[in-house]
């Protein structure tokens, strides 16, 4: 429970941290909340040579709109996303699902950056943003680029991150009229990770029928997929419950479920139907209040 | 004076021990007796010292100049080591010296079946060197430094494969290796048999056969196992995160060969043991060892994966059990077969006490293996055996219950059991039925059918409830002193530790009580063996029922002093006089009276003042015998009320009713919290713990408490205390018995009949985790459709 040694760096702007980050190379991690990479350090499963600390960086954690666009920075905690006015009126999945992270206290240390940058497989905001059809914004000496949600989870703690990027900004449009959406997950029982999150957003047309419907979820697999084949039962459909407990049977098709002490790869494939199911049919019915 | 053979119990093992029988012990104070102090609910006395960070663990033990010791342990499951190099580590700076076989005294553990470096490694975790360095990240940094090579050997991780005649021997050349004994404790089970279990079954009208698992559970103490070291000459202090200072300095003193008196050993505040730090650990050893040839204190933390690898659990146990009853719900049979797996060497995983002694059953027999395997070794665990076998026996009754049509509650009535079987002997008291009583009360249990309307959607309701007994009655050793001081202040110096049961607390009202003094007059001592008298470990909930007779005796000489004192300063004769509430007054005419610190102002030092020779007033007390003709048990039931998710298979415990009897109740608040903890760690058993160990290589794959979950707040229910008071005057002159096992036996019990109650169906494996209450539905275990093959015309 003893990290082995490392050079510690807080830059004060993103210029400095790039610099950083381009002259120590792969030796060199960024810290962000620590609520990942430090239990990592702890059990000496990394073990950086250097450590470049975002924390005394102004200007990457905000949550703004801008004509619909949404744009978060890649600091910005969970506890700021959940507490949010903003989202919660425009964009109420995100917040449901930083309040099912871990512990106030993770809330309070972890960022919206850490937490997509780690791609954890269990991690809750990676099926927000699936869901979302988010993209990430990464900044490096070169420039940046930006690279969307489905692309950027590559595998199992892997992402699109390069060399020499920082994870700077993270954007959405928010949400249309008539839409609804919800996170609801299995929790694992000492950290709270999803063992399955499911994270649904769907618009209804003015008959009822379902025109956009997009299914995120995440803990089921190496990484966080969309569920097409339910979101494709459900498109253009009238929404009811019968119909969406036949098309959350889908929820794993075409994906290999994890296996792990605390979920089969069975139970797992049970709960990613049974979680599917429940938040789709709390995001009709959100959906639907708005009339 | 005379001496006796008494009977003592600790942790289901029964001893006879010598004890002096004390001819002053004041009598139990009558029933109704109206007490000033006692049952009282005193906040605990060093709560303030707690919350504020006062405290000093173990853990919070650091002086100038410590060095820093750390484990490498076998990375095999049974191993020899064919060499060991560790000059790279003892190269790396800052490292002072590496211990291994090779330069350490030849120490005998386990029983003289190992030592305290062993070339044959028995576990995954088992010591293999000990590196002490300036800090604690240069002795981390030394560890893969050490170079060792092992010739693996066969090995066998759960007792029903180890029984086997094909299985690799762990011990070899003992009676366990005779025939069909392989790996077999003793080279064969232990048996018990009273009546004839198959006439029993032959009269019985329904008979059940049912076999439960349960794993091995960690002890998971808030603070690890944990020393420090220091010599000044030949004088020797060792801090120890233990539940027995007293034991530990006499195994040091043992160990090293140096005189007890040369030895101090302290555990003022403790984060847990639960009978895992019930003796010497090889650290403490060590510790001493190294301090002593390096000239340096030396500290030892252990971290959460050595503590889970290496520090002792619950055993794993496979119980069978057959029971038969009548239609009308009296058992006729109740048979045992337990398989325990006690670890790689010898310890206890017996279950069948509660079996054999909760219920009125003329015919019982049962068969217990405690069987090596090549993992950690067993330690007693809070309620060693009775959990495990609590869990499964409540089972029984209610699927017994069941099939006659009885209210789970009045079958176990029905086969209420006024005397100990086993011994044939009365209890002392027992407050069963009014635990019973008063929790189904508070419970509601009557009315529960009501309650089972609040099932919504997926989310059925479920209620249940167990049964509970505990040895409890505590015994000698145990030693207190008493000092009355010049300005009416006491102290007391007891034996035993508070090992976070609040001992400090009741020790302090029974010495108040006693005295006549209000508690704020009094202060305490425990856990420093520099100062204290002599107490055994405080474990298997004997602390107080053993020490409260002690310090209340060590309280009367003092007493008697003061009335003497004070019969001359009030010129009457002392035995007309008593105390209360600070004053000692005239029993035949109460307003007469004086504060006991004027009474005592008499022992203020001075010079050539009268006749007086004395400066305080000392009284020392100890533990008499236990009764020899009764049995002296602790009792409870408990109820509880489930909620569980049909399609997750995710179980939330909503309420818990705690009825426990107990003896006197010494203080409410602190029985209470001592029920919440018992019944937090209790869900635990019952929903989330379990070491897992990878058959490919030995090791336990979830050392760590991400992996291996233990209760925490949002898992913990609302839990309602009912205390039973019932003073046990044939128990001990205060009347108590332990209390600090009681609470966790029931509680998996419980929960299990109140999750087949939501159910229909019995998940036969602890923990009851999500995974496995789906399979159980899956599988459809209906006991309501089984056929009823073991019905007889
Ligand atoms: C007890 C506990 C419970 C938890 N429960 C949950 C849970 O239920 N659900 C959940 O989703 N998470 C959970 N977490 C994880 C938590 O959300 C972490 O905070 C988060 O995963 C990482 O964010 P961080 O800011 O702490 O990142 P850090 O730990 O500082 O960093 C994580 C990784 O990301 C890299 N990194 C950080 N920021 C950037 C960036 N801007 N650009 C590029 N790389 C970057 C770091 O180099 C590191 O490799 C839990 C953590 C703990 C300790």
């Amino acid at each position: 429970m003893i990290p082995a040694s490392f050079e510690y760096f807080a830059p004060r702007s993103l210029e400095e941290a790039l610099q950083l980050l381009a002259h120590h190379g792969t030796e060199a991690k960024l810290l962000a909340g620590g609520h990942s990479l430090l239990p990592m350090m702890k059990l000496r499963l990394a073990t950086p040579r250097t450590l470049i600390d975002l924390g005394r960086i102004r200007g990457l954690s905000y949550i703004r709109e801008d004509g619909g666009r949404i744009s978060i920075g890649a600091m910005t905690t969970h506890a700021e996303v959940e507490s949010s006015e903003l989202l919660r009126r425009r964009a109420p999945l995100l917040p449901e699902t930083a309040a099912e992270i871990g512990d106030v206290q993770v809330r309070n240390r972890g960022t919206l950056g850490g937490s997509l940058a780690h791609a954890d497989p269990a991690a809750d905001y990676p099926a927000a943003l699936l869901a979302l059809d988010a993209e990430c914004v990464l900044t490096s000496q070169k420039g940046t680029r930006t690279v969307v949600a489905k692309d950027f989870f590559v595998d199992m703690l892997t992402t699109a991150l390069q060399a020499g990027e920082i994870l700077t900004e993270v954007r959405f449009a928010a949400d249309s009229p008539r839409t609804g959406s919800a996170y609801r997950k299995l929790h694992h029982p000492a950290s709270g990770f999803a063992i399955v999150g499911v994270a649904a957003r769907l618009t209804l047309d003015a008959t009822g029928k379902g025109s956009a419907v997009s299914v995120g979820i995440t803990g089921v697999a190496p990484k966080p997929y969309r569920a097409t084949g339910v979101e494709r039962g459900l498109l253009g459909q009238t929404l009811d419950a019968k119909r969406i407990a036949e098309a959350s049977a889908q929820a794993t098709r075409g994906v290999e479920p994890l296996s792990d002490l605390q979920a089969s790869a069975r139970y797992r494939a049970a709960m990613a139907a049974v979680f599917t199911r429940r938040a789709l049919a709390a995001a009709l019915g959100r959906a639907q209040k708005q009339g | 004076m005379a001496k006796v053979l008494t009977r003592v119990e600790l942790n289901g093992v029964v001893n006879d021990v010598w004890v002096e029988v004390p001819e002053n012990e004041p009598a139990a104070w009558p029933k109704q007796a109206e007490l000033a102090v006692l049952g009282k609910p005193l906040p605990r006395v060093d709560g303030p010292d707690k919350v504020s960070g006062r405290a000093k663990y173990t853990h919070d033990v650091n002086l100038s100049h410590m060095l820093w010791m750390k484990f490498f342990r076998s990375p095999y499951p049974h191993a020899r080591i064919t060499s060991l190099d560790t000059s790279r580590a003892e190269a790396l700076p800052g490292v002072k010296r590496v211990y291994t076989y090779e330069n350490t005294p030849d120490i005998s553990w386990y029983a003289n079946r190992s030592k305290l470096f062993d070339t044959t490694l028995r576990f995954v975790g088992d010591e293999v060197a000990a590196v002490v360095a300036v800090d604690e990240h240069i002795a981390a940094d030394a560890l893969p430094l050490i170079d060792v090579e092992y010739e693996e050997m066969p090995y066998v991780l759960d007792a029903e494969t180890a029984l086997s005649p094909d299985a690799p021997a762990i011990h070899e050349g003992g009676p366990q290796d005779a025939p069909g004994a392989r790996n077999l404790q003793g080279g064969r089970p232990s048996l018990y048999t009273r009546g004839d279990v198959e006439k029993g079954f032959a009269e019985a009208d329904f008979v059940i056969e049912h076999t439960f698992r349960s794993p091995c559970q960690v002890h998971a103490c808030l603070e690890t196992h944990c020393s420090v070291a220091a010599w000044q000459g030949d004088k020797l202090t060792v801090w120890d995160s233990t539940q027995a200072v007293h034991p530990v300095r006499e195994s040091l003193a043992q160990i090293l060969n140096i005189p007890i008196a040369n030895i101090r050993v302290i555990c003022l505040y403790s984060g847990g043991g639960f009978g895992s730090k019930l003796w010497i650990n090889k650290y403490t050893v060590l510790a001493a060892l190294a301090a002593r040839d390096l000239g340096r204190p030396v500290k030892v933390t252990l971290d959460r994966e050595e503590d889970a690898l290496a520090m002792g659990n619950r055993p794993a146990n496979v119980m069978t059990i057959r029971a038969g009853c009548k239609r009308d719900g009296t058992l006729t049979a109740l048979t045992l077969k337990n398989i325990g797996s006690v670890g790689a060497y010898n310890a206890g995983a017996g279950v069948g006490t509660p079996l054999r002694e909760v219920y009125r059953c003329p015919n019982v027999s049962t068969e217990e293996s405690n069987v090596y395997i090549n993992a950690d070794v067993a330690r007693p665990h809070r309620a060693p055996g009775h959990v495990q076998g609590t869990w499964g026996l409540e089972q029984v009754l209610d699927i017994l219950a069941e099939k006659c049509g009885l209210d789970p509650l009045d079958f176990r009535l029905r086969n209420y059991s006024d005397t100990d079987q086993v011994r044939n002997l009365p209890y002392s008291t027992k407050g069963l039925r009014e635990a019973y009583e008063k929790g189904a009360e508070k419970f509601g249990w009557r009315d529960r059918t009501a309650r089972q309307a609040l099932s919504r959607g997926p989310k059925k309701r479920g209620f249940g409830l167990a049964t509970q007994i505990w040895g409890g009655a505590g015994g000698p050793p145990g030693y207190a002193v008493v000092n009355l001081y010049s300005d009416g202040t006491a102290a007391v110096f007891s034996g035993g530790q508070d090992i976070g049961s609040a001992t400090r607390t009741s020790m302090l009202q029974v010495a108040a009580e006693e005295l006549g003094l209000p508690a704020d007059k009094l202060s305490i001592v425990m856990g420093d063996t520099q100062g204290t008298p002599y107490g055994f470990v405080s474990g298997g909930s004997r602390t107080t029922p053993s020490q409260a007779p002690a310090v209340r005796m060590a309280a009367a000489e003092v007493k008697g002093q003061l009335l003497e004192l004070a019969g001359k300063q009030m010129n009457l004769p002392a035995q007309r006089l008593s105390t209360r509430e600070g004053y000692v007054f005239d029993t035949q005419n109460p307003s007469t009276r004086k504060p006991i610190a004027e009474v005592t102002k008499e022992l203020q030092f001075g010079f050539g003042t009268g006749d007086r020779v004395q400066n305080m007033l000392i009284g020392k007390g100890w533990r008499g015998p236990n009764p020899a003709d009764v049995s002296v048990n602790s009792w409870g039931a408990q109820f509880a009320e489930v909620e569980v998710d049909i399609e997750t298979g995710e179980i939330r415990v909503l309420r818990i009713v705690a009825a426990h009897e107990a003896g006197r109740l010494v203080n409410p608040l602190t029985a209470s919290s001592q029920i919440e903890g018992g019944v937090i760690q209790g869900l635990g058993f019952a929903l989330f713990e379990e070491r897992v160990l990878n058959n490919a290589s030995g090791r336990m794959v979830n050392a760590n408490l991400h992996d291996y979950k233990i209760p925490t707040m949002k898992d913990i229910p609302e839990i309602e205390s009912v205390l039973i008071d019932l003073p046990d005057a044939r128990a001990n002159s205060v009347g108590v018995k332990g209390l600090g096992e009681p609470p966790i036996i029931p509680t998996p019990g419980a929960i299990a009949n109140a999750v087949a109650d939501a159910l229909g169906v019995r998940v036969f494996e602890t923990p009851m985790t999500p995974q496995r209450v789906l399979e159980a539905l899956e599988k459809g275990l209906v006991l309501r459709a089984q056929p009823e093959e073991g019905r007889r015309a």
